[in-house]
C-alpha cells in the first residue's frame, strides 16, 4: 500500500497541544521544569524542527544502524584485536566507556524531561526520539566493553564508574548534572543539544574515529560514528529553541546558558579526548593533533553554527583558545603522576620523537610542559620510579573538579582564582570557572570537591590507602599504572637525544 | 575519493559529514551532480568524509536513486550522516545544508 508523503500529514501529527481544563497550565507545565523564561505557549507552538523524522522512519533507520554496528563487532570479534592491542589504546577505551556509557543513560533522562515538560509539541516529539537514541547509546556502550571485562577487569568501570566517587567521575558528573540533569526543559536543550552535542561530542565521536581506524579498531570507529549520526539529528532540537528565545527577548539568557554549558563540557572533554589523541596513540597512528581537531569541529564548525543562529562567541573565547594549548597537557602530566587514582593505565608516552611532534603542534611545549617531564624522565632513567608517583592531593577547582594547573617551566602561569561566598572560600582554576559560580552561587555552593571531603572528615581516616579506596581504586579493579611499564624512556638511550646527556 | 583542499577555508562552508563507505561515495557523486554551480570540497578522513561548498549544498533523492540503481529513501542517508556544518533542512526528496548569515 502506498504511503502518504510525510509532509502531507506531519503538521497534524505533531500538533498535540491542548487546552487543559482539569488543571491550570502552570500545573501541567510548571515553569521551573518547563519554561522559566515566561515565553507564551503560542510562541513555543511555532517550534519547527529542521531535522524531521516520523516514528516509522525512525525505527527503520535505527534498526539499520544497530544492525551495522553489531555486525561489524561480530565479524571482527575473531580477529583477537583487543587481546593484542596496545595497552595505551585499551586505556582510551576504558576511559571512554567509563565516562560515556552511563552518561548516555543520564542524557536519556534529560530528553525524557523535554518529552514531558516542553511546551513545544514538536520538541516533545523530537525529544522522544532523542530519548530512545540515548537509551541505545547507553546499552550499546555497555554491551561492547562487556566482552572485555574478562580480558581486563578495568573494563568493568564501563558500568561501575558512575557509581563510584572516583575524582574523574565526580568531575564528569558535576558537569553533566549541571548541564543535563538539573535544568528546565528549555535550558537543557540549549545546554545539552546545542552547546554539548552540536559542539564537543563531534571531536570525541567523529575525530577520534579516524585515529581508532588507524589503530585498526574498526569496531569502535564504526560504533562511535554510528552513535554520532543520532546526535547529529537530535542536537537540532536546540536550534528552534534559540530562535524562539531570541524572538522573545531572551537572547542574553540563551547566550549565558550556552556559555556556561560549553565551558563546563570543554573542561571535561579536553581530558577525555585531548590526552589520548596527543599522548597515547603511537606517533605513526595519529591523524592530527587534538588542537587541529578542535579547530575543525569546534573553532570552525561550531562557532560558525553559533553565529548563524544569532548568538555570539562565548565571552571567554580568547581564554578558551589558550586553554586548548594548555589544559590537557597539564592534566596528562597530573593524571600520569596520580595514575593509581584512575581506572585506566595512562602512558607517559614521551620519547624524543613524541616531544618533537608536540613541539611542532604546540610551539613552546618543551620549555613549559616539557620541564615537568624532564624531571620525570630523569628519575625513570636513573632508577627512581617511586619519585614519579605523586604524593598528597592537588588543589581542585570548586567548579570543574579538576586539579588546578597551568603552564610551568619558563612561563609559570598556574594560580588560583578565589571567591568568598557566605563565609566559605572557593578555589577556581580560571576566571571562567569562577564566573560560572558567580552566575548562580546557590546552585554550586554546597558541593564538596574530593579534597574538601578529605578535610571535612568524609574520607576518614585520610590515609593514602583509604583515599584510593574511597575513589574505588583497588575496589572495582586495580588502579592505574604506566601502560608501557616506562618503556617509552628507552628512546633517550639513543645518542644525541636531548635528555641523553 | 581524493582530498581537494583550498589554501584558505571560506567562513561560509556548509555540508554533510558522511561515514566512509558505499553511501558516502554515492552521495559525493550525487552532490556534485546536484550542485553544478558549486565548487564542492571533499576531504576524506577515512572514517568520515567532509563534503562542503560555499553557502551550502543540496542532495536529491532522485539523484541518489539513479546512482545507486535502486529506490532510496532520503531518511536512509541518516545512517551515514554522522554530522554536518551549517544548518540543515530535511524533506522526503532532498536534504540541504545552508547558512543564514553570509560572513
Amino acid at each position: 500500500m502506498a504511503l502518504l508523503d510525510r509532509s502531507r500529514w506531519y503538521d497534524i501529527a505533531r500538533s498535540t497541544n491542548w487546552t487543559p481544563s482539569y488543571v491550570a497550565e502552570s500545573e501541567l507545565f510548571p515553569p521551573d521544569q518547563s519554561d522559566p523564561y515566561g515565553i507564551p505557549t503560542a510562541e513555543w507552538e511555532t517550534f519547527d524542527e529542521p531535522y524531521k523524522v516520523s516514528y516509522r522512519e525512525y525505527v527503520n533507520v535505527q534498526r539499520e544502524k544497530d544492525a551495522g554496528a553489531y555486525s561489524v563487532k561480530a565479524a571482527l570479534m575473531r580477529s583477537q584485536y583487543y587481546e593484542n592491542a596496545d595497552p595505551a589504546y585499551l586505556s582510551l577505551l576504558k576511559m571512554h566507556y567509563g565516562a560515556i556509557a552511563l552518561s548516555e543513560y543520564a542524557a536519556c533522562q534529560s530528553d525524557a524531561r523535554m518529552t514531558r515538560f516542553s511546551k513545544a509539541p514538536s520538541m516533545r516529539n523530537m525529544a522522544t526520539f532523542g530519548m530512545l537514541d540515548e537509551l541505545r547509546h547507553g546499552q550499546i556502550q555497555l554491551y561492547f566493553p562487556h566482552q572485555l571485562v574478562t580480558l581486563d577487569r578495568q573494563f568493568d568501570w564501563a558500568h561501575e564508574a558512575h557509581h563510584t566517587r572516583n575524582w574523574a567521575t565526580l568531575a564528569g558528573r558535576h558537569a553533566l548534572d549541571d548541564v543535563m540533569m538539573t535544568r528546565d526543559a528549555m535550558t537543557t536543550s540549549l545546554m545539552l543539544n546545542f552547546a554539548f552535542e552540536t559542539g564537543l561530542t563531534n571531536v570525541q565521536m567523529i575525530g577520534l574515529s579516524a585515529d581508532a581506524a588507524n589503530m585498526g579498531d574498526f569496531t569502535f570507529a564504526n560504533l562511535i560514528t554510528s552513535i554520532q549520526s543520532d546526535e547529529a539529528r537530535h542536537a537540532q532540537i536546540g536550534t528552534p529553541v534559540i530562535e524562539i528565545m531570541i524572538r522573545n527577548g531572551k537572547k542574553a539568557e540563551a547566550q549565558q546558558a550556552i556559555d556556561v554549558a560549553f565551558w563546563r563540557i570543554w573542561r571535561v572533554f579536553a581530558l577525555l579526548t585531548g590526552i589520548p589523541m596527543d599522548y597515547w596513540f603511537p606517533l605513526e597512528k595519529r591523524d592530527r593533533s587534538f588542537k587541529e581537531y578542535m579547530h575543525e569541529f569546534v573553532i570552525t564548525q561550531f562557532e560558525r553554527q553559533l553565529l548563524d543562529v544569532g548568538l555570539q562567541r562565548p565571552w571567554y573565547w580568547e581564554q578558551f583558545l589558550d586553554d586548548i594549548e594548555t589544559h590537557h597537557h597539564c592534566q596528562q602530566a597530573g593524571i600520569w603522576s596520580w595514575r593509581n587514582t584512575v581506572w585506566w593505565n595512562p602512558t607517559g608516552g614521551l620519547g624524543p620523537d613524541e616531544r618533537d611532534w608536540l613541539e611542532q603542534k604546540y610551539p613552546g611545549w618543551n620549555a613549559t610542559h616539557g620541564k615537568y617531564w624532564d624531571v620525570i624522565i630523569d628519575n625513570l632513567r636513573n632508577g627512581r620510579p617511586e619519585k614519579t608517583e605523586a604524593v598528597g592531593m592537588p588543589a581542585i577547582c570548586n567548579m570543574c573538579q579538576i586539579p588546578i594547573s597551568n603552564k610551568g617551566g619558563t612561563q609559570w602561569k598556574a594560580r588560583i582564582y578565589q571567591r568568598e561566598h557566605e563565609g566559605r572560600r572557593y578555589n577556581f582554576c580560571t576566571p571562567v570557572c569562577r564566573w560560572v559560580f558567580d552566575t548562580e552561587p546557590k546552585r554550586y555552593k554546597d558541593w564538596n570537591t574530593i579534597v574538601d571531603r578529605l578535610y571535612n572528615g568524609e574520607i576518614n581516616p585520610p590515609t593514602a590507602e583509604n583515599i584510593l579506596r574511597y575513589m574505588g581504586s583497588g575496589v572495582v579493579s586495580e588502579g592505574g599504572r604506566d601502560a608501557h611499564g616506562y618503556d617509552w624512556v628507552k628512546g633517550y638511550d639513543r645518542p644525541g637525544t636531548e635528555a641523553a646527556e | 575519493m581524493t582530498a581537494s583542499k583550498p589554501a584558505t577555508r571560506s567562513k561560509n562552508m556548509a555540508g554533510p559529514l558522511l561515514r566512509g563507505g558505499e553511501i558516502a561515495v554515492a552521495a559525493c557523486e550525487a552532490i556534485q551532480e546536484d550542485n553544478p554551480e558549486k565548487q564542492v570540497v571533499i576531504e576524506d578522513h577515512r572514517t568520515y568524509v567532509r563534503v562542503e561548498a560555499e553557502g551550502g549544498l543540496i542532495i536529491r533523492r532522485k539523484t541518489m536513486e539513479e546512482i545507486l540503481g535502486r529506490p532510496f529513501r532520503m531518511q536512509e542517508l541518516e545512517v551515514n550522516l554522522t554530522g554536518f556544518s551549517g544548518q540543515i533542512e530535511t524533506d522526503e526528496n532532498y536534504m540541504r545544508w545552508y547558512l543564514k548569515l553570509d560572513l
